[in-house]
Formats: structure tokens, sequence, C-alpha cells
């Protein structure tokens, strides 16, 4: 009887590790079924590289597109949307702007293609709107806190103690109206500036604030660039680097612009963790305008470092068509997302109809160029009027 | 009706009974999982996701690009986003697909033009962004199972189990010439080797259960089966020798330097080897013999080699060894010692045919090419673990059956009272932790 016991003991050990070890380890044969039929490629987008096929899955954030229904935002949108708030002339002849924002922070997007992330936002994109207006005029930016901890909105540039957002959270529920007149003229970050301040903000909660000079600049095909991160895995260092929110998104999405024509960037780096980002642009050069405060440009160069907060407006045009690359020089964030193409347009060669010559680059061997936005074609697409609810 | 056959036949009610007192826990327990598993509002149900855990099992370099193995070993399905090299984004593909349910595995492609030596982090992201990593030391190219590679690793394996196993064996005539004392000195000698050995390989499967995903309880399973495989073989060899008494037990009561016998199994001569003062049949009754003493180590030893064969076949895999005449020579070294521990233990038995102690070379030695075959060419952890572990199991039987038999021959006094036994003991652990520093 007790050596049954044993034997029966034994056996079930027996065949206990006999299962773990068949059913773990050693049936590295054929994987679970596949459909031979779903065949495809993956891999190429650098010469010399192969190009691989697969029954399974392509895992390729840097040539995938995003679901626009889960993205935390459309960054060909965002590039040239300016908003200008709810314009009202006052009585003493000075623009009275008023903006609302609506800060939350439980919703979960799609931060990468197949990567979601519990995205804190103003708006509900990553970055929040950028704001615009002129110097001298009056601004009312009325926050709603739609999340369930203390947020607020702190402004760069100058304005009393009690509008700075630092010193006074608006609680879950809560509103309140930031008032100021808009100065100097530059570019500005407004982020959230509770504590704790990193987590605020490597959770989405900023944007940007352009203050225009009295004197109009010269005309131009003006784009915001925002310079950020995503750590998605909580270990204080980025997991994901983008330009506007989604990562390799102008790769397969290229901004297109005309040759020759004026282009003004807006750029600001919030990015949080690493110290420096800077912005690379190829086979041309652009006029520097540090902070944006002055008209004359502090340098001309191909590329900027900014630590964070930093920000600046860059001017250049290109002289010859074709695809350009614009990136971080810190090639660790280029090669996690921060990098991006200008699709040059020779307007003049081209008729109105140019949209529908732009077919998809080969597929599979570069970056595919299925979606355009409209919004291109060298036409700044103003958001003049109405407020952001 | 049941009430009728209760009273009927009390012996067959009560059996009834018994059974069904069993059943009802069962019962209450099914109740409780069907609760728990489909109550609509889930009484413990956190808001928090659980955490996803991915383990990357074993990466290999190709000609055009790397392939991790992954597994999901959390506690719920998970879907993989993208992949890395050194945590930069690589495009990729996931085959069977990228969602994967708890415990499957999956293979990762990544199109990538390696360095052969350089060391590579392989990253691999999941949908909720947790990224987790796999360094290999260097790149080495994948082994193919080829006939080359193959007897490669076949050769790698008669180097490092065969041949110094069968060096070792040459210790027999060299044992056999030794008094009494100083052959309780090898014998120990032999007790320290096989020691370091079993705490080898008890070190040596923590280590990488240490490394594998929590949800294989690795590390619980060594002991499990060291255990298991201990207890199941001392059982099993007191039967042997409990059988073999009987047949023999008037032999057992007579007085004599060396009694021999034959069991209708011609693999387990045994060979009585008692000391002057006399002893009680019962007691040697449940003592193991000569031969099958040494046929045990054999074994032993064989099992611990399969799981040394096992790991050197994976670290060349894996790219944590570079194959060199150098380390080849350390586990040759190191292994000689096995075949002392073989031959020990019958040196002063009836004269042993020779291909009786090849057969026995061979059983410690030839694992170690099988091993070698399987390590290369399909690693598992989990497989290296459990060979690891029984080995470790039956090595610490072997210690315990020469243990008592170096007590019976001794004459029962204390072994830890006779020098010659606690400085061979002490000597043969300090040569294994000596030539190991040569791997």
């Amino acid at each position: 009887m007790r050596s049954n016991l044993l034997i029966a003991l034994v056996g079930v050990a027996v065949s206990i590790a006999v299962v773990v070890t068949f059913s773990t380890g050693l049936n590295r044969g054929p994987l679970s079924a596949q459909d031979p039929s779903k065949r495809e490629n993956f891999g190429g987008h650098s010469p010399g590289y192969p190009i691989l096929g697969t029954t399974g899955d392509v895992l390729d954030p840097t040539s995938l597109n995003i679901d626009p229904k889960t993205a935390v935002i459309d960054p060909m949108k965002y590039l040239r949307e300016f908003n200008y708030g709810r314009t009202t002339a006052l009585s003493n002849g000075t623009s009275l702007r008023e903006y609302t924002l609506i800060a939350s922070d439980q919703q979960t997007k799609e931060v990468s293609p197949g990567v979601f992330y519990n995205v804190w936002t103003f708006n509900g994109t990553i970055p929040g709107p950028t704001l615009r207006a002129t110097e001298g005029d009056l601004v009312r930016i009325t926050l709603i806190n739609n999340g369930t901890k203390f947020h607020s909105i702190h402004f760069h540039g100058i304005h009393p103690s009690e509008m700075d957002g630092v010193f006074e959270g608006i609680a879950p529920g809560g509103k309140f109206t930031y008032e100021f007149t808009a100065e100097p003229f530059g570019v500005f970050p407004y982020h959230c500036h509770m504590q704790p301040l990193e987590e605020h903000i490597t959770h989405g909660l900023y944007g940007v604030f352009i203050i225009d000079p009295k004197k109009p600049r010269a005309d131009a095909d003006e784009m915001v660039m925002v310079m950020n991160g995503y750590d998605t895995d909580f270990d204080a260092e980025n997991n994901f680097y983008t330009v506007n929110g989604i990562p390799y998104y102008y790769m397969h999405h290229p901004i297109q612009i005309d040759k020759n024509r004026l282009i003004r960037i807006y750029l600001l780096n919030i990015l949080e963790f690493d110290p420096i980002n800077n912005f690379h642009l190829h086979a041309n050069m652009f006029d520097l305008y540090r902070t944006g405060t002055k008209l004359i440009p502090d340098e001309y160069t191909d590329i900027v470092t900014m630590s964070q907060g930093e920000r600046g407006i860059l001017e250049f045009s290109y002289k010859y068509p074709g695809k350009y690359m614009f990136h971080a020089h810190k090639t660790e964030f280029a090669e996690k997302g921060w990098v991006g193409l200008f699709l040059v347009k020779d307007s003049t060669a081209e008729s109105a109809t140019e949209n529908s010559n732009l077919t998809s680059i080969e597929r599979n061997g570069s970056y595919s160029t299925t979606e355009f936005s409209n919004t291109g074609n060298g036409t700044t697409s103003f958001v003049k009027t109405g407020g952001l609810n | 009706m049941e009430r009728d056959d209760g009273s009927v036949s009390s012996s067959y009610r009560i059996t009834k009974k018994t059974i069904l007192f069993g059943v009802v826990p069962f019962v209450v327990l099914g109740v409780m999982v069907i609760i728990l598993a489909y109550s609509p509002g889930m009484l413990f149900q956190s808001s928090i996701k659980p955490l996803p855990q991915v383990s990357i099992e074993k990466v290999e370099f190709l000609d055009n690009s790397i392939v991790a193995f992954i597994r999901n070993t959390g506690p719920s399905e998970i879907t993989i986003a993208q992949a890395d090299v050194n945590d930069r984004i690589h495009p990729a593909a996931i085959e069977p697909g990228r969602t994967l349910s708890r415990l499957a595995d999956a293979r990762v492609t990544i199109p990538f033009i390696w360095n052969a030596g350089e060391p590579y982090v392989i990253g691999i992201t999941t949908n909720d962004g947790t990224r987790f990593s796999k360094s290999v030391a260097s790149a080495a190219p994948a082994p193919r199972p080829t006939v080359g590679q193959a007897s490669t690793f076949a050769l790698i394996g008669i180097y490092v189990g065969v041949i110094p196993v069968m060096m070792g064996l040459l210790w027999y005539p060299f044992i056999r010439r030794l008094s009494a004392n100083k052959y309780n000195f090898f014998l120990s000698l032999t007790v320290g080797l096989l020691v370091f050995l079993g705490i080898d390989a008890l070190l040596e499967s923590n280590q990488i259960a240490a490394a594998l995903a929590p949800a294989f309880n690795a590390q619980i399973l060594i002991i499990l089966i060291a255990i298991l495989t201990f207890i199941s073989l001392l059982y099993v060899s007191k039967k042997l020798v409990e059988r073999a008494s009987r047949q023999s037990k008037t032999d057992t009561e007579y007085e004599s330097e060396i009694v021999s016998h034959s069991t209708p199994d011609s693999e387990h001569t045994i060979d009585i080897h008692s000391s002057r003062s006399s002893l009680g049949s019962s007691r040697q009754q449940l003592l193991i013999r000569p031969i099958a003493i040494s046929m045990m180590i054999s074994i032993g030893i064989g099992l611990h080699n399969f799981g040394e064969g096992l790991a050197i076949g994976a670290a060349v895999l894996l790219g944590e060894v570079a194959l060199s005449s150098f380390l080849i020579l350390g586990f040759t070294l190191h292994n000689t010692t096995e075949g002392l521990a073989i031959v020990a233990p019958m040196a002063k038995s009836k004269r042993i045919p020779i291909t009786k102690l090849l057969i026995m070379g061979l059983i410690a030695g030839f694992p170690t090419i099988v091993g070698a075959w399987i390590g290369g060419f399909l690693y598992s952890p989990i497989a290296t673990i459990i060979f690891l572990s029984i080995g470790a199991g039956a090595i610490f039987q072997v210690v315990y059956s020469v243990g008592s038999w170096m007590h019976h021959t001794t004459g029962g006094r204390g072994l830890m009272t006779n020098a010659a036994i606690i400085s061979g003991f002490a000597a043969g652990m300090l040569i294994m932790y000596l030539t190991g520093l040569l791997i």
C-alpha cells in the first residue's frame, strides 16, 4: 500500500516534469497554426537592409499608421492649427481673446502604433492646442478641470503672480480663468505646474502659446513643432520621442511644402527626463530666433539644441524639390521616433491638381505616404475665430 | 433507497458514505470557483490591470536578422506593440500573431545587420508601453542542426564527458592496492566530489531559474525535483537490496572479510564488505553493495553531465562562451575526478570486468553529448533546470548511500572522528573547487 502510494507520487512527479518540459521548452517546432496566405513584407527601410516576409503580424511603428480614433493627436492637423480665441474688441481698442482649456487625466490613448498610455491632456491632445495672440491683447484662458487631480496652467511670459498657475491649483471639477496682457512677443510654453511637476508634464499637460509682434512677421507657411517624449513604463527614461505627439508620424505622412516658400516653425522642447533635445534640418540652413522675442535672427544654422522649456522660431525655404529629413541630432531620439520628412514640391511646375500626383512612394521599400493632409500646399490653415470649446 | 441499503449492510453503506464525504469538499470548492469566476459584480475586482510579463527566452542571430523567442508569463493575455535592438526601435514581425494568451509563445523577427562578438539588448514592448529586454553578451551565429555542427557538439561532449570519466576509471588498479585507511580517504574524497557536484548543480539551476519568469515557480521546482529524485532512488535501491538480501540471508549471518554473491540481476553483484566487528543481519540488509553504488554514481553523474551538456550547448548558442581548447581542458580536468568517484566504492570488491567499467564510464559520460545537442539546438531553460535538479537529487542519494556504506565498513564508529575520512572529504571538495576555477 505504502509503496503503491510512493510509486504513484513518483509517477505524478515525473509526468509533471515531462509535461512542463515539453509544453514550454522543447517544442521549438512550428508555432501554432498560421495562415500561409497572409504573407506580408517588413523591414528594408534603410538601404542594404533586408526585407523579410511573415505570416504573422508586422510590428513597425516607423511605417504603420496609427488609428485616428484612438491616437492621442492628429499631428498633421495640429501642425498648422492656431487658435486665436474668441475675439472681441474692448472699448479702449484692445482685443480681448478668450480661450477654454479642459484638463483631463483619465484617458488612455495610443501614443505610438499599438502602444496605449494614460495621457493627461489639455483638450484631449498631446500637445495641447496652440494658443495665439498679438502683443498687447488681453487674454483670458479658462481652465476647466475635468480630471481627478489638481491641475493648473502655468504660462511663460510676463504676468502677475496670481496668474502664474503655481500656487493656486484647480481642484477636480473646478474652474479658473487666467487673465493677463499678452507680452512680450515670442514663443512660450504653457504647462500644468502641479506637484509632482515631472509627472504632470510627462503625462502630456503642455502646449504652445504664441504672441505675435504688433507688426506681423513676413507672410510664411507657419507650423508648430513640439518635441516631447513618453515614458510609458515609468522608469524615468523615455520610451518614445516625437515631434507633435506621435513617433515617426511625419515619416509616413511627410509635411508638404512649396519650393522657395518661406517656412516658419515655432519650435518648443518640452521633453522630460533628458537634459537636451535638438532639431536638425537636412540639406538646408535656417534663421534661428531664440525664444522668438526678437526680429533679428540670432544664428544661421542647420541645428538647434534646446533644454527643456526652451523654444525658438526657425525660418527657411527649400531651393530644390524632393524629400528632406528633419530629426533630433541626438541619434537615440531619432531612432525612437523623433524623425520626420518634408516633401518639397515645385508648385510652379505642377498644376492645381498636384495632389493627385502624389501617390505612395514604393511600398515596402520606403516609407509609404498614403494619407496626405490637404491642409498643406503652403496655405496656413488658421482657425481665426471661435473658442476651443 | 439509500436508507434501505444502509439498514441492510453497514459495511457497504460506510464505503458509499466515505466517498460522499470525500466528494463534499470538492463540490463546495466548485461552487466557490463558479461564484468567484462568474459572479457579475466580480467580488474582488481591482480597477488596476494586472501587470504584463514577457520573458524573452532565447535570442538567435541569423544571417540578416535577430530572432527573439518570447513567452507571455504574466497573468493575462497581452498584445505586443513593438521590438527594439539596443533600445532603438526597429521594424519587426511577430508570429503567429501579436496577441499572446497566457504562457503562449511567439517568435519575433527583427531584420538587423548585427556584428559578431558584440553585445546586444533585445527589447519587446507590450501595448501598455512596458518594455522587457534581454541582454546577449556576445552575438554569435545560431548553431544550425547540421551534421558538422552536431559533430562539433559531439566532440565537445566526448572531451568534456566521456574522456575525463574514462581517464578517471584508470585509477581503479591504484585504489585496489590501497590499505583500508588510505582507501577510506579516497572513498570520502569521492563523497566530497559528489557533494560539490550536487551543490554546483543546485546553484546552477537556481541561477537559470532566477532569470526565468516567476510564473514557472522554477526555484521551488528545483528543490521539489531534487527531493523527489532522492526519495524515489532511495526507495528503489532499498527495495533492490532487500530483495537481494532475502536471497542471501544465510550468508550475511556470517562474519567474513568478503562475502560475494550473485543476484539474478547480474548488474547487481553483491559484495559484502563487512568490518571486523560483527553486525546484525537486519542492519546489513539495508546497505547497498559497492557495485550497485558505483552504478548509481554513474547514473547520477550521467544525469549531472547531461545537465552540464545542456548548459554548454546553450552557452555556445547564447554566445556566452567562446569555445576554446582552454575551456575544454578545464572541463576535462574538472570531470576526470568523476571517474574516480565511480571506481572508488567497488575497488575492494571482487575484480570487475573491464566491460562493466566501460559501460559505467559511458553511462556517466555519454549524456554530455546528448545534452550538448539538445542545449545547442533546442535550448530550453526549464529542461536544463529539470535535468540539473534530477542530477542533484541522484547525486545526494549516492552521497547518502556511500555514507551509510562507509559507516557500516568502519564498524559503526562515527565517520566524523576518522581523520582519513574527514580529510578525504575536504580534499574532494577542494579539488573540485580548484579545477572548477579553470572553467
